[in-house]
Formats: structure tokens, sequence, C-alpha cells
């Protein structure tokens, strides 16, 4: 337990990248661990429970990795992400869940020297095939990001923003998109005496609600959640869990998370990831309570991390 | 087989297109610019350096127009001798180096210990906001201002009260009286006479730019020293370091700093025209003494660009404007490349 | 006690030195506030209602007043904002949100500083080189094309340090509800950064107010009021040097007159400017 993963990253990448085949057992409950394999840069298989077969998948990662130029971030992630239901992303510092999660809307392509291999489906649309709308994609998925970011602008502008971005003009329309998304928040009764007044009067938990209405105000097929509680204060961050199990009734949810009760408590799927490697996935219940590997047990009841 | 991630055409819309070509567009207009301003000026002042070639740099000759003089012809008759108008610039070159210098010797060390109350005294004693914001209101004073103070104030005062006291007190030490005395040439004579004392004069001149570059050595070497990391006074003081001491160790850490600061005040200097045009005294010509009038690059341009209508005139002109352009950027660049790239932190690494 | 014993004759400079700096503080204080009394005191001695009011006479003797100046510099400003400031925008746009691009923004952001320090009376000549020499006359363009070209860069250079403190994670926020990059730009960051850029823009504005090297071979200077930018153009700096080199006392009165209106008008601008500032820091980002 010594070794602190999100601090060795660094010193990792100094090793050599491929070392010698481990006759270690890769898993089993004693023996130098599976992460301790990871640190060394061996591949490692996830274990993947069973009840993830009955899914239907909205996104799928085939072998997908990641290299931020000479920094890889993700190791061959194969996953699905289940419709209509949340997913939670746990791990370490450092472990690319965040980057994960940005890849399924292209948003690192906003970062210089991205490279990918492998593919990431969604809907049954590969991503990062050659002439996809990167756009068009990006406006079925809904972000939500650590901190809060609401515009400079309205409430009101800030929830219709991706609706005028669309070209959407009329108002009533406007006035009723902004009202559902708001109202879909618990948001609409706290603020809608003052949609004019700037977003950013609002406390960190409202405007953390008014990311989300603004996510949702199109429509999207996917929320992905990065995180969301993170710079938010307990009662806070219970409202946006409460809003999150409301949410996945009519969205699928993909959510990164800090927080192992949290994940706990909102998630029906769980994937644990480490340096960049998926670890274990199954339904929450099995991942907490029943996980195949001991280091996930120790992770999830936080022995380590 | 990995692949370099890349935006498809198809996510930039027609507003991304208009957008990124107008910026772009805008982009290479500014190289544009440059290119401009080089080229122009190159290609109006080749007739000069054709005719004259290095010369120029090393020739004082100032004549617009031709001389008719006497002379003897080979057989040895009187005859008239036409010399063309000739055109060098090293009267000019020394007029701005002089001056600009003159300026630096003024306000470095003002501007410095003027930065180090700023930055070790100022904030304690709450003044720092309101000094700040005189430094800066004073660098957006215009030229032609300090020129007209400099004119009816400065010039003046230098001519009736500092030159004249300065001529009784020095004016008979064996050694100095190359200050007060210039010399004169007359029809191809060397006559030796006493500078009349105008007050218009390469002193006025360089205290004129002194009192103009004093606000912006001052605010960029304010920024460099509290750039200086707290830590390094600390640990001066934490030794047993006086105040001075320590204040001697932020000028050593932040020097690259600081010589860019000074760079910067100097390109200033050397391009500043109007003030200066205004109080030199306008003569073409190099006098050692700081009492006698002289001539800048800029207040020559000033002074001669708009009626110079002689096509070689003009083309000297316009090569003098290069070399001051030259000039300037170089000192510009040197200045820039200390401040961002170099700072304190490359000034840390010797 | 301490380890180090304090060396009194370092102790004696250290108070010397510390004294050094704060005269040479006040002293530069001193002489700038000096010429700016100066300025403002003469200055205001000679300022009246004729000098807003009044065409120069042409009499030197009674010279009027400078409206046509006045009128002269607004009208010149407002030309050479129209080219500069969304020239240099634009490229303030390209060198904080493009640039991450291969090819241009390091060479661009070197030469939109070293065109910085271009001194002015150059400008002058390349402005009367291109615009004065082809049109065949000083005009009222050429000095506004002068001015623009001193515009550009500052406004290029502030405005992109402005654009890069707009947080990245607008932009982030505004890509991931499928924003293509110039919506991102005119909708979020542009609007964002609209209370700074200004400041950059009035720095420009009271620059290009003071400038009069870029003008003697542009615009010239004319006796007339004129709103045509097609003749010589009056401007209140080349009258003011006009007048204070010229030999007639009353003339040098208006000069003062003059530098007193100049120099108002700038510092109107910068305290406007340390007030935006000040709001901008204050408010929540």
């Amino acid at each position: 337990m010594s070794a602190l993963p999100a601090r060795t990253i660094g010193a990792m990448e100094v090793r050599a990248p491929h070392p010698p085949v481990p006759t270690a057992p890769a898993q089993g409950p004693a023996g130098p661990s599976v992460l301790d394999a990871i640190r060394q840069g061996h591949a490692h298989t996830a274990a993947v429970h069973e009840s993830l077969r009955s899914e239907q998948a909205v996104i799928e990662a085939r072998e997908f990795s990641l290299w931020y130029g000479k920094r890889r971030a993700l190791y061959a992630i194969s996953m699905i992400v289940a419709r209509g239901k949340v997913t939670a992303l746990i791990g370490p510092s450092g472990c690319g869940k965040s980057t994960l999660l940005r890849s399924i809307n292209r948003l690192n392509d906003l970062v210089e020297g991205v490279r990918i291999e492998g593919s990431i489906v969604l809907h049954g649309v590969p991503v990062y095939a050659p002439g996809v709308d990167v756009i068009g994609l990006r406006k079925r998925t809904g972000m939500v990001f650590q901190k809060p970011n609401p515009f400079p602008m309205s409430i009101r502008e800030n929830v219709i923003y991706a609706l005028r971005i669309n070209g959407e003009r009329r108002r009533a329309v406007l006035d009723e998109a902004c009202e559902n998304s708001l109202r879909a928040v618990a948001l609409w009764d706290e603020v809608k005496d003052r949609l004019r007044h700037s977003a950013l009067g609002m406390s960190g938990g409202q405007q953390q609600r008014l990311c989300i209405a603004r996510a949702i105000v199109a429509e999207p097929e996917v929320l992905l959640l990065d995180e969301p509680c993170s710079a938010l204060d307990p009662v806070a961050t219970l409202r946006i869990e409460e809003l999150i199990r409301e949410l996945s009734q009519r969205y699928t949810i993909l959510i990164v998370t800090h927080n192992m009760q949290q994940a706990a408590r909102v998630s029906d799927y769980t994937a644990f990831m480490y340096l960049g490697r998926l670890v274990e996935y199954g339904s929450t219940a099995d991942v907490y309570q029943n996980p195949r590997l001991r280091e996930t047990e120790q992770y999830v009841t936080g022995r380590f991390g | 087989m990995t692949t370099a991630v890349q935006s498809s055409p198809r996510t930039f819309g027609r507003g991304d297109a208009v957008l990124g070509l107008a910026a772009r567009g805008s982009a290479l207009c500014i190289l544009g610019m440059l290119a401009a301003l080089a080229l122009v000026l190159l290609a109006a002042a080749l007739p000069s350096i054709r005719t004259f070639g290095v010369g120029f740099l090393l020739s004082t000759d100032w004549r617009p127009n031709e001389i008719v003089g006497a002379g003897l012809d080979a057989a040895g008759n009187e005859v008239e001798v036409v010399s063309p108008p000739s055109f060098g610039g090293l009267a000019v070159i020394y007029g701005t180096v002089v001056s600009s210098a003159l300026a630096l010797v003024v306000a470095v060390p003002l501007s410095l210990g003027a930065a180090l109350f700023l930055v070790r005294v100022a904030p304690r004693l709450r003044l720092a906001g309101v000094l700040s914001f005189l430094v800066e209101f004073l660098a957006a004073i215009p030229s032609i201002a300090f020129g007209i103070w400099g004119l009816f104030v400065l010039a003046p005062f230098l001519q009736h009260v500092v030159e004249p006291g300065l001529k009784s007190l020095l004016g008979d030490v064996p050694g100095l009286g190359w200050l007060f005395t210039g010399t004169l040439n007359i029809a191809g004579e060397v006559v030796t006479r006493p500078i009349p004392l105008t007050g218009r004069d390469m002193l006025c001149g360089g205290l004129i730019l002194a009192i103009m570059v004093l606000p912006i050595i001052t605010a960029v070497s304010r920024d460099v020293l509290r750039a200086v990391p707290r830590m390094q006074i600390e640990g001066t003081l934490a030794l047993g370091a006086t105040w001075w001491q320590s204040c001697a160790a932020m000028l050593r850490y932040g020097r690259a700093g600081l010589f860019g600061a000074i760079m910067l005040g100097l390109a200033r200097a050397a391009g500043e025209t109007m003030a200066v045009t205004m109080v030199i005294g306008n003569n073409n010509q190099i006098e050692p003494s700081p009492f006698a009038p002289a001539q800048t690059m800029s207040s020559l341009l000033a002074n001669e660009f708009a009626e110079a209508s002689d096509g070689l005139h003009r083309a000297a002109l316009l090569e003098v404007a290069l070399i001051l352009l030259v000039m300037s950027l170089a000192i510009n660049i040197l200045a820039r490349s200390l401040i961002v790239g170099g700072g304190p932190r490359a000034a840390a690494a010797h | 006690m301490p380890l180090v014993r304090k060396n009194p004759w370092k102790t004696l400079q250290s108070r010397v030195m510390f004294a050094a700096c704060a005269a040479c503080t006040v002293l530069i204080i001193g002489v700038l506030g000096l010429v700016t009394v100066y300025l403002f005191s003469i200055g205001f001695g000679a300022t009246s209602w004729e000098f807003f009011a009044a065409d120069p006479t042409g009499n030197a003797l009674d010279p009027g007043g400078m409206r046509n100046a006045v009128v002269g510099t607004l009208i010149l400003i407002g030309l050479a904002s129209l080219i500069g400031i969304p020239l240099g925008l634009l490229a303030g746009v390209y060198l904080s949100e493009y640039g991450t691009e291969r090819l241009l923004p390091g060479p661009v952001r070197f030469v939109t500083d070293v065109l910085a320090g271009v001194p002015s009376i150059v400008v002058g000549i390349l402005g009367y080189e291109l615009l004065v020499v082809p049109l065949g006359n000083y005009s009222g363009w050429a000095g506004a094309g002068a001015l623009a070209f001193i515009m550009v860069p500052i406004v290029a250079r502030t405005s992109e340090e402005m654009f890069r403190l707009v947080p990245d994670s607008y932009r982030q926020a505004s890509a991931a509800l499928g924003a293509t990059r110039s919506q991102t730009i005119l909708r979020v960051v542009a609007p964002a950064a609209a209370g700074t850029v200004v400041t950059g823009i009035m720095l420009a504005i009271a620059r290009i107010a003071g400038e009069t090297a870029p003008l003697l071979f542009t615009a010239l200077g004319s006796r007339f009021l004129t709103t045509n930018p097609s003749e010589p153009f009056p401007s209140l700096t080349v009258q003011v040097y006009t007048y204070a080199t010229g030999p007639y006392p009353a003339q040098r009165e208006l000069a003062w007159a003059g530098i007193l209106v100049l120099i108002s008008i700038i510092f109107v601008v910068n305290v406007s400017i340390r007030l935006v500032t000040l709001r901008v820091r204050r408010s929540p980002a």
C-alpha cells in the first residue's frame, strides 16, 4: 500500500514499455497484485461481469487507446455503457476516467497532439471514423464538468445556448425549452423570477444544476458527468445525486466520480480503472459487495487510492 | 496503427470558414505590414544606397544643395567649381546615440530607485495603486506635450540659469574649454568660437528624452522586480542582510529583465521624434559639447522630409529612416527577448 | 543575540540607499508632476470658448480657435479606428484562439511586437510613400491609414491577452454543447472578454490621439474646417506643433490650450480604463 498510484505515474513512464512477460498469476487472492503488474506496464484483461451481457449498449469502446503526445493515457479499453442505466467510472486520479469520458464526445480534440487507436461507437456510429460530424456528435451528448462553468450570461441564455447555436429563434420554443429544462433539474421555482439575471450570481450547487439543465435542453441521448459534485458542498451534492437518479429514467448516464459512496449511491454499473486500464467492471452491487479482484475490493472499501 | 485526431472538415460550418479566414487574413495582414514597411523604405532609399554605399554611414556631410565656389582647374586657372549635393548619416546617428545615451544615464538610476521603492516600500504605505496609476498616465502623455514643455520651460531654464552657471563655474577650468567652444566651417575655413547658449541643444534633448523614458523604465522594472520570488528576498533577510543588501539581491536576480526594461526605454528614446525636434536645436553637425545644438535621425526626418523635393535628398532621408527602423527594431527585439523569454528565471540559472 | 552581527557601515549604507530610492521616487513624480502642472495651468489660462467655437483666422495676431483641429482629430481617430480596430481584434482572436496552429502564430506574435516598436515618424514616412505619392496629394485618408498602422499592433496584443484571460472551461462547455469554433468565439469568448478588450481599444485611441509625427507627411494639416478626407486634413497635434514652433505669441498660447485639451482627453480615457479594469476584476469571473 506504500506506493501512491497517482504520484508514481511519472516514474512509470521511464520504465521500459515492454517488460518481460510475467510469470506471476494475473489474479487471485494472494501473490503480487494486479495493480503492481499494471504499474510495471503489463497488459491486463479486465474482469467484466456477466451481468453486462444482457444489456443493450449505447456506447461501446473497442480496444480504445489514447495518447497525449508521447504520454499514453488509455490502454485498449473495451467496455459498453448500458442503455438507460447509470454507469460510474471510478479509480484514483490519473487513471484515465475523465479522459475516457472526454473521448466519447471527442472533447479531447481540443487538446494538441492527441492520438487514438481502436474505436468508440455511439449508437452504432464510430465516433472517430473519418468524416464524422463532430459537432453533431457533441449535440447528441450532454456534458457536465467538475467545476460549474455557466457562461457569463443570463440564466435563460445559459439554458437555451444549445438551441441558440442550432439557430432556434422562436421565442415560444425557447421559453418552453428553458422552463422544461429548469424544471427537470428542480431549479425552476428557485430562479423563475430572475431568468434575466446573470448566472454567475447563483450558488455553486445552483450553478451546477444550471449546467445540467444546459446540457439536457437539446435532448441528448447520453449525459456525460465529469465529477459533477467535486466542487460542491454536501447538501448540494445530495441534490445533484437525487437529480441523477431522476434523470436516469430518461437518459443514459456515464458519471466519473472520485467518491466511492457516490458511485454506490447513484450508479447501476461501476467500472474500476487504474493507470489507464479497465480493471473490473460489473453491476454496482457486485463490484462493491462481491468483486472478482481483491484490489477492487480494497479500492472500493477505501483501503487504497 | 494509431490515428492522429483531426476534426473532419464537416465540423466546420460556414461561420467557421468565414471567421477563420478573417482571423488568418488579419494575421497575414500584420506580416504584410512589416513586409511593406521594410520593402517600401528599402526601395525608396535605393538611389541613396547606390550612390553613397557604406560611406553614408561614415560621412557627416549633409548638403541638400550644390555649392558653387572658387577653385583651380588642372591648368592652375581659377574656375567655378560645383560640388554636387552630398549626404551622410553619421551626424544624425551620432545625435541619436548620444542623446539616447544621455537620457539613459539620467533616467536609469532614477527609475531603478523608484522601481525598488514601488515594490518594496510603497505597498506598505498603500501608495502603490496611486503611484502606479500616475506612472502609467505619465507614460501616456503624448510627446508633443513634452516638446512644448521642453521648448517653453526647460530650454529657457537651461539657457538662462543652468548653462551660464556652469559656464562661469567650469568655463575657465583647463581641459574643459571644449564644453563651451565650437568650431564653425565658414566657406572652407574652420573658425573656433564660443557656443551661443540657446538652451536648445543636445543637453536639452537628452533631458527631455530622460523625462519621457522615466515612466516606461520605471513601470517595466517594477513588474520585473515584482516577479522576483518572495523566497529570494526572505532568504537574504533571514541571513541578516540589510534592506539594501536584499534590494541588491533583487536587482541581481532580475538583472536580465531590468536590462530589457532599459532597452525598452532606449528604443523609445531612439525613435522619439516630436519632443526632440522641438528642443535639440536641429544642427546637422557633430559637436562634442552637450551645449551645442544637434540633430537626431528622427528630428532630421521631421524637419526635412516635407521639403525634400530633390530625388537624392529624399532617398537619403529614407535611408536615414531605414537605419532608424532597423536600429529601433533591433533594440526592441533584444528588450522583449530579455523581458519575456529570459526574465528573472534565466538570470537565476546563471 | 543574532548569529550575524550587523556591520554598522553596511547599516549606514542601507539607510542611505533607502533614502536615495525614496528620493528617486519623489524626484520622478516631482518632475513629471511639474510638467503636468505647467501644461494644465498655462493651458487653462489659454483655453476659452473661442478655442472650440472658432476656426483659425490666418491672422497671426488674432489666431481664432482650433475648432477645425478638434473636429479633424476626432474624424481621424474615427477613420483610423474603422480600419485598425477590426484588423487588430481579428488578429487578437487569431493569436488567442488559433494560437495552436503550426505555422503562423509564432511569427505573427513576433511581428506584432516588432510593429509596436516602429518609431512613429517612420510610420508617417511609410504613409507618405504608400498613400500620399500614389494618391497625388496629402489627405485625411493617408493620415488615418498611418494612425491605423499604429493602432493594429496595440489592439492585437491587448485583445489577445484579454481573450486568453477567458477561462478555458467556457470554451469546453460550449464545444461540449456542439458549438462550432466560430460560435464559441463569437457567442461566448468575445462577450466574456468584451469589457477588458474595450480597455485595449481605448489605450490605442489614447495613443493615436496624441500622435504627431505620423501625420506630418500624411494628413499634413489644414487651416480650414473640413470633413472631406481626400483633402489635407487638420489635426490637433500638428496644429499645436506648427503654432508652438512658430514665432507668434498668440499662436503659442493656443498651442498650450491645444495640449491641455489633448491631455484632458487622454486623462479621461486613462481613468475610464482604470475604472473598467477595477470593475472587471471585482465581478466574479
